[in-house]
């Protein structure tokens, strides 16, 4: 029984230090990267790229350089404000004439990433008033989920209120809905510029959407292709009115909904995986910018205001794993655990294993070193035959946890 | 005999043990004291939002993370580090009972105190937050807090291996052990982001209660 209190110990020094160490190195040694950002521009229709953190910051895809001033001038609807602080915006733009204020109407802004898709989400959601006549939108007093029914709970007596759950569930019933909810899908705050409810996926993984007016509920199904299904809905609130949303299929496509017809449109854009990427899109008079950011790579894909695809342009940069920082810690660890994961807001035992397999080089070294320090204790190798495999297994972390906790008694 | 041992250990952690589940019980009443406090101030609906919408952490409050992990420190040595002095548990080596059960039964008297004082405190905790939130949000507060205790229990089990370890050099090593592997439980994170992390903490927990056989066994066997 002592002998398995010793593992149970070396096994957890091995756990904590496969935390801590590759952390401490990290933190020493890890060069931060930023990512280019990488634009389509509607005056040269070509790409055009600003580089943080190179001399020649501002290039267009071939690696022309370019002042500020003529990057600025290549991305009209993204410097505005400085073009026409400078006098240099345009009055037209590939023969159409551009009035300010119209097109500002069209520029969006979205940003998801994968923390975001790999996050708790809260179980309970306010249902604002969509039509209350008032100018800004309100904080209800009550809360709703959609479990076996849809209910509505009354934050100050923390009770049920039965008639208002009652009429949504029963027009929810009808509509077709089947209980509960496996995706509730909003923009749950009173600083949007109007409410629209909720997209919500059902058990049955139908689409419906779901909101308030004058006080009454409104419940639309939205058809959808056989099969269909979304890795996340991401409702947008854009100036343009144009989208109730955008959707990320599980087929890794990206498709917008548009209000009142409830359509949905395809961007002929592919990869689009929220799940492992972080997603950018950028719209504007003329197109949108839809950007994956992976690890090592960043792309860039155009579609104009059809959806259709109009270019592309990808980069690809060493990761850490790649880098000589990476590659002597891969040397050093085994595998690195961590509690958190960038892609991920829930803390897990997130296990990653060297790529390489040099660490197994320092393995043997080890285990070398271990058989000199039995030898000098004067001990039998073969009572510390399992250590020995321990440190062949997990390396650097085994070698320090089996010598913490000696083995000195148990023979 | 084992009794008298339990007798033993409880003379020697009574107090402690009080004071922890007073400051527990004083802790918990404090945070929903805050609560009932803000629900007088603004309104309840912004309160539940700011829970569900802006990782307002109720529960932190009071640094109530921290309670389990205190309390399980000064239980622990309260009731070993006695037990150091003169070697005084080489008396309990020496009755007529099987070694590492007198070391169990040490052990689990310890960690069934600090056990009866969580479910106290939690019990507290779920009741009060019941009257306030709905089930959701008690849910998620419990997945949130259920690792500071958790924590609490590998604190008391390593500090019972580091006091009872007869040599100062493996004394810091354990030590530095310990701090490499509590964090894993006191991360900072989002309401229920533990979900997923907790079964396997609470193996690592079971599993670590064994770990006062080690020292127990270097100690009788008089390493120095």
């Amino acid at each position: 029984m002592v002998k398995i209190s010793r593992y149970i110990l070396v096994f957890t020094a091995i756990v904590g230090l496969s935390v801590v160490l590759p952390q401490f190195y990290r933190m020493a040694l890890e060069k931060p990267g930023r990512n280019p950002l990488i634009q389509y521009s509607c005056i040269d229709h070509d790409f055009i790229i600003f580089r943080p953190d190179a001399d020649d910051k501002w290039t267009n895809r071939e690696g022309t350089k370019l002042t500020r001033e003529a990057y600025e001038k290549k991305l009209p609807f993204m410097y505005t404000r400085q073009l026409v602080m400078d006098r240099t915006m345009p009055d037209s733009i590939n023969g159409e004439k551009i009035n300010i204020q119209h097109a500002g109407i069209f520029r969006s802004n979205f940003r998801i990433t994968p923390d975001e898709i790999h996050a708790p989400k809260p179980k309970l959601y306010p249902l604002f008033e969509s039509q209350s006549g008032r100018a800004n939108l309100e904080m209800p007093n009550d809360f709703f989920r959609i479990t076996w029914r849809m209910e509505f709970i009354d934050a100050q007596t923390n009770r049920i209120l039965e008639d208002k759950s009652r009429m949504f569930s029963a027009v929810l019933y009808n509509r077709g809905f089947q209980f509960p909810a496996t995706s509730i899908n909003g923009i749950p705050t009173t600083r949007k510029s109007y409410d629209e409810g909720y997209l919500v996926i059902d058990s049955a993984n139908q689409l419906f959407h779901i909101k308030m007016v004058k006080g009454e509920p409104f419940v639309r199904q939205v058809e959808l292709p056989t099969g269909m299904k979304f890795k996340t809905i991401q409702c947008v609130d854009f100036s343009d009115k144009l989208y109730y949303a955008y959707l990320f299929t599980e087929n890794n496509e990206l498709y917008v909904l548009t209000p009142y017809d409830y359509m949905l449109e395809k961007f002929e854009v592919d990869d689009i995986n929220p799940d492992a990427y972080e997603i950018r899109i950028y719209g504007d008079y003329f197109n949108f910018n839809v950007i994956t950011i992976g690890n090592g790579f960043i792309r860039t894909q155009v579609v104009d205001r059809d959806h259709n695809k109009v270019d592309e342009y990808a980069e690809t940069r060493p990761t850490y794993d790649m880098r000589p920082e990476g590659k002597i810690g891969q040397f050093l660890f085994p595998a690195e655990l961590k509690m958190t994961d960038d892609n991920s807001s829930y803390v897990n035992f997130f296990l990653k294993m060297s790529k390489l397999y040099w660490w197994l080089i320092l393995s043997l070294v080890l285990i070398i070193a271990q058989y000199f320090i039995i030898r000098q204790r004067k001990k039998n190798i073969r009572t510390e035959i399992i250590d020995l495999m321990l440190i062949g297994l997990t390396g650097i972390f085994g070698f320090i946890a089996v010598n913490i906790f000696p083995n000195k008694f148990i023979d | 005999m084992w009794k008298s041992i339990i007798y033993k250990e409880w003379l020697k952690i009574r107090w402690f043990a009080i004071i922890y589940a007073a400051l527990g019980i004083l802790v918990v009443g404090n945070i929903f004291l805050k609560v009932q406090h803000d629900f007088e101030f603004s309104q309840e609906a912004y309160y539940w939002y700011s829970i569900l919408f802006n990782q307002y952490r109720f529960y932190e409050y009071s640094l109530f993370k921290f309670v389990p992990l205190i309390g399980a420190l000064a239980i622990a040595l309260a009731q070993y580090f006695p037990e150091t002095v003169n070697k005084r548990i080489k008396l309990t080596f020496h009755l007529p009972i099987n070694e590492n059960k007198a070391l169990m039964v040490m052990m689990l008297f310890g960690a069934f105190c600090l056990f009866a004082i969580a479910a106290v405190q939690l019990l507290l905790f779920t009741g009060l937050s019941l009257v306030y939130f709905p089930a959701e949000i008690v849910q998620s507060a419990l997945i949130s807090i259920a690792p500071w205790f958790l924590c609490g229990f590998v604190v008391y089990f390593l500090t019972a291996l580091i006091v009872l370890e007869p040599v100062w050099k493996y004394r810091f090593l354990y030590l530095l052990v310990t701090a490499t592997f509590v964090p894993l439980y006191l991360q900072t994170a989002a309401a229920r982001a533990y979900s997923p992390a907790l079964p396997l903490l609470s193996v690592f927990t079971v599993l670590l209660s064994v770990a006062l056989w080690f020292s127990g066994y270097r100690f009788r066997k008089g390493e120095m």
